[in-house]
């Protein structure tokens, strides 16, 4: 028995191993020579041009107040939200639910381009109604500044944050408050001085990995702050690649290697701080609720601000682009914007054939990316599960891995492998850089599937004197149905979105939606891109809400 | 059919420590008999199991079940689980969930590639045999804790295994439901000509239920023998504690007194006084333990009656008395010894009353330090 595993566990060490790995190793080859077609020569040319650019440290003191700012109002706003929830007498909180989990389903792209299209200075729908309301000149917000992509990204990362920190919050053992409080500390000062300090792992966990997330976003950064020529690393990045004549993959990559090593490094930290979180907080007296704060009469006005941000959070963004997908151009809603209301937008995204073909490739990635994905997470999840191997626990390393690149520097790190290979600009290269650089998150569901089944399940079938290949049709494989049907989910709405490493990969032919998006901003043509901004939001919803379903069917209620 | 196990041992690295779960284990398993593994927790007889079963590959050794080598180190052979065609039933009895109850028991028929007819036939006997007619469409996360205990039974049954292993199979089971269960298998396994291997750490399942039963120890087998030897007649201290509620009392042989003949009895000297006991072959002067059980001592009031008859009687206090339901259980002074002792609910004893009882000989188990 322990023959054939140990096969599989190097088997996979080496498939996994040259999807992540690979990357890498090809970056960091690629940072130390002349050019995509000098490859192989010896220089470190590039590292001097790059990091001796004056605009560099431009873009690093960008980068890092964004990267922040970010971190720090979604962390702020998450911990408020996990706070109303779990310890307060808010009403309605389902709410809380729906904001934690319906954002995910809104790509980053298209959220990004809603707030444009509502805050930009020269049309901007928000500072329209302004300018006609109150007879200003000049628009009373520019969204294409560096606040304006902090206030943005912070709103996409706030599901994450808030999924980290309420869980934590409402695993929190009140008797540590309520001891508080027999010692005569009141409601605040037993807030600052006990909830959290305890919570701080979690809290530091949630601002690390906002972080490192919005170190890799492309979505704002190219959506807002290049309107605004406001730099960070990951459009500097897009810049040296994608503009000009003179597009530079070995300076690329000799900025992506530090990119990468500070994102490393965070998810390392961010690891450290989630093992130590959980140790902190699982020590909690099971079956009591925590006794509720009463919020007396700030009670609505906190619910108000609830529902606000649930609005600016789902609500408007989707309106936003159903609105402009139908009007002809930016104008303040009203009567005469519904007059010529029309479906020309979507007549004309519908009869593009780039756009046509984009809505193939990326629906063919979805499919063929997610069943590969999820094949390969099977076996990978098995493995690392399953067989405690110290072999299998480098391959839980190597798996994990890819979770901290950023999509756009690996992308890099593909471009310089694929040159050299027939797999250039053809979908495959997309495919294989879909699956390495998500792999985790299809592993994931799976593993814990996993964790759920008793190793017993699995003996008794060989005791009964099934192979270990009949154990795995009959019994393994069917009770998995439902974290396959999740991770295959998941995966698919990850890839019918994917925008970071199709920037880098994607050539004319291999088009995916989030390029097409990204043309139609470049060319203003905001109508087309809203119309196909909202046939991708209805793919990637139907598929979250296909999800839901089958989960709730295959569900099997523990014995 | 017989299994025979001989110079098994098995350790683990944890936490960076080996640990010896089986120590050079040899051992007999008769054939067509129920045979039970009983020790604490950790002293490895769910691991020597799982070596039979063939779920654990042993360091070295060699396991033999009927004429077939399963397992040798030396002869390199290694058996896999599912080539062994053995039954067991899990402590988690495993039922797969996301079938029903026929698919369950189904299951083995159907990899040995039998007939579809032949399946539901002796599915549908397996199912009567342990009480379980028209349960077959039940989906298996809608039993209760004894009938999924059945299902595995049955699903370990099916296929008419050479032996049957049972992993604790009774311990998730509330206390009136598993002794129920426990007469129950006894039942369908006395019904049945099958070699079974049964692990428990419950005393008083192993005696109910076995012909045979071997106390392990940190990864040994320290004595094996009939429920009635391992509780009447232990050879171990360990042993003799282990299997029921004993009072433990540090004694030395000593030589019979002239003028007195003691035929089978051996005499001791310990803080009781001088007790005649079992036949033991120990040297006069050697130092032994006297078992004694709660239960054959038999309290009466007052102080013993001094009289040249009164062997074996003893004298002592109450020094406490716990109302247990059916009975209270004292502690008895006496001597420089503390013994616990059961006295009937309407004896009358109160705590500080003075008491006497009579040892018989045959009740006094001088057991080895």
């Amino acid at each position: 028995m322990a023959n054939p595993r140990n096969k599989l566990t190097w088997s996979l060490i080496a498939v996994v191993g040259a999807l992540t790995v690979f990357p890498v190793l090809m970056l960091m080859l690629g940072s130390f020579s002349e050019g995509l077609t000098a490859f192989g020569r010896f220089t470190t040319d590039k590292y001097v041009e790059a990091y001796t650019d004056p605009a560099f440290y431009e873009v690093l003191a960008n980068t890092a107040v964004f990267v922040l700012g970010t971190s720090l109002l979604s962390t702020l706003l998450a911990l408020f939200l996990a706070y109303l929830n779990t310890r307060t007498d808010i009403p309605f909180k389902g709410l809380f639910g729906v904001i934690s989990i319906v954002p995910m389903m809104i790509p980053h792209l298209l959220f990004a381009v809603s707030w444009a299209l509502l805050l930009n200075p020269s049309n901007g729908l928000v500072n329209l109604a302004l300018k006609q309301a109150f007879g200003l000149d000049e628009a009373p917000f520019d969204i294409y500044s560096l606040w304006g992509m902090i206030f943005v990204e912070a709103l996409l990362e706030l599901p994450i944050a808030y999924l980290i920190l309420a869980p934590a919050m409402a695993s929190f053992d009140v008797a540590l408050e309520e001891s508080s409080r027999v010692c005569g500390a009141g409601t605040w000062r037993t807030l600052l001085r006990v909830t959290l300090p305890v919570l701080r792992p979690a809290i530091l966990a949630a601002f690390t990995l906002g972080i490192v997330r919005s170190l890799a976003s492309f979505a704002v950064p190219s959506m807002i702050g290049m309107p605004g020529r406001v730099q960070v690393l990951a459009t500097h990045l897009y810049t040296m690649i994608s503009t000009g004549f003179a597009t530079d993959y070995g300076k690329a990559a000799a900025v992506g290697m530090s990119v990468l090593v500070a994102s490393v490094t965070l998810i390392v930290v961010y690891r450290t701080l989630t093992a130590e979180s959980e140790k902190f907080v699982t020590v909690s007296s099971r079956g009591f609720r925590p006794t509720l704060v009463e919020l007396g009469r700030a009670r609505m006005p906190l619910f108000g601000l609830v529902g606000l941000l649930s609005v600016a959070l789902i609500v408007l963004p989707v309106a936003v682009l159903l609105y402009t997908s139908f009007v002809p151009y930016s104008m303040v809603p009203g009567a005469r914007a519904f007059s010529l209301m029309g479906l020309r937008h979507w007549h004309a995204v519908l009869e593009d054939p780039i756009t046509l073909l984009a809505l193939k490739n990326s629906l063919f990635l979805a499919v063929a990316g997610a069943t590969i994905g999820v094949a390969l997470s099977v076996f990978v999840a098995y493995v690392i599960v399953k067989v405690k191997t110290r072999a299998a626990g480098l391959l839980e390393s190597l798996s994990y891995l890819s979770f901290s690149f950023p999509g756009i520097v690996i992308g890099i790190g593909f471009m310089w492998f694929f040159v050299q290979t027939p797999l250039y600009a053809t979908i495959w290269a997309l495919l294989l850089g879909y699956i390495a650089t998500y792999l985790p998150y299809g592993i994931r569901p799976m593993s814990s599937a996993f964790i759920q089944i008793h190793s017993h399940l699995e003996e008794s079938s060989l005791v009964c004197g099934a192979s270990p290949l009949v154990t795995l049709r009959r019994i393994i494989v069917p009770l998995l149905v439902p974290g396959i049907v999740a991770g295959w989910i998941l995966l698919a709405s990850m890839f019918v979105r994917e925008l970071t490493l199709s920037v880098v990969l994607s050539r004319p032919g291999t088009e995916v939606l989030a390029i097409q998006i990204l043309r139609y901003s470049e060319d203003g043509l905001w109508g087309r891109l809203s119309a196909l901004g909202i046939v991708m939001i209805l793919i990637s919803t139907g598929l979250v809400v296909l999800a839901t379903l089958i989960g709730n069917r295959f569900k099997i209620t523990a014995a | 059919m017989e299994i025979r196990i001989s110079g098994v041992s098995k350790s683990y690295l944890a936490e960076g420590r080996t640990i010896k779960a089986l120590d050079d284990v040899n051992l007999v398993i008769p054939a067509n008999r129920i045979f039970t593994l009983l020790g604490p927790s950790g002293c490895g007889k769910t691991t020597l199991l799982r070596c039979i079963v063939g779920l654990e590959t042993p360091d070295c050794g060699e396991i033999r079940i009927g004429d077939e080598i399963v397992w040798s180190k030396d002869a390199n052979i290694s058996v896999p689980p599912e080539k062994r065609g053995l039954g067991m039933v899990f402590q988690t009895y495993a039922i797969w969930p996301h079938m029903n109850v026929f698919d369950n028991v189904a299951y083995p028929l159907q990899v040995r590639g039998a007939a579809k007819d032949e399946v539901a036939r002796r599915v549908a006997e397996t199912l009567r045999f342990v009480q379980l007619e028209g349960f077959e469409r039940r989906p298996a996360t809608k039993l209760s804790g004894g009938q999924q205990q059945r299902v595995a039974l049955a699903r370990a049954l099916v296929a008419a295994p050479k032996v049957i292993l049972f992993d604790e199979p009774l311990s998730n089971l509330d206390a009136k439901l598993r002794e129920e269960t426990r007469k129950e298998l006894r039942a369908f396994l006395g019904k049945l000509a099958i070699t079974a291997v049964y692990v428990t750490h419950d005393r008083v399942e192993a005696l109910a239920l076995s012909d045979q039963i071997a106390v392990m120890r940190a990864g040994r087998i320290v004595e094996t023998g009939t429920p009635q030897k391992i509780y009447f007649d232990a050879d171990h201290r360990f042993v003799a504690d282990f299997i029921g509620r004993a009072n433990l009392v540090p004694a030395r042989i000593v030589a019979d007194e002239a003028g007195r003949t003691l035929a089978g009895r051996t005499l001791v000297d310990c803080g009781l006084g001088r007790i005649a006991c079992q036949k033991r072959d120990l040297p006069v002067g050697g130092e032994a333990t006297l078992c004694i059980r709660p239960e054959f001592i038999h309290l009466a009031r007052g102080e013993a009656p001094a009289g040249p008859h009164a062997e074996n009687v003893v004298s002592g206090r109450i020094e406490s008395l716990v109302f247990v339901g059916e009975a209270y259980e004292a502690e008895i002074r006496a001597g420089d010894a503390l013994l616990l002792a059961r006295a009937d609910p309407d004896a009358g004893l109160a705590e500080g009353d003075a008491v006497h009882f009579a040892l018989a000989p045959d009740h006094c188990l001088l057991v080895a330090q």
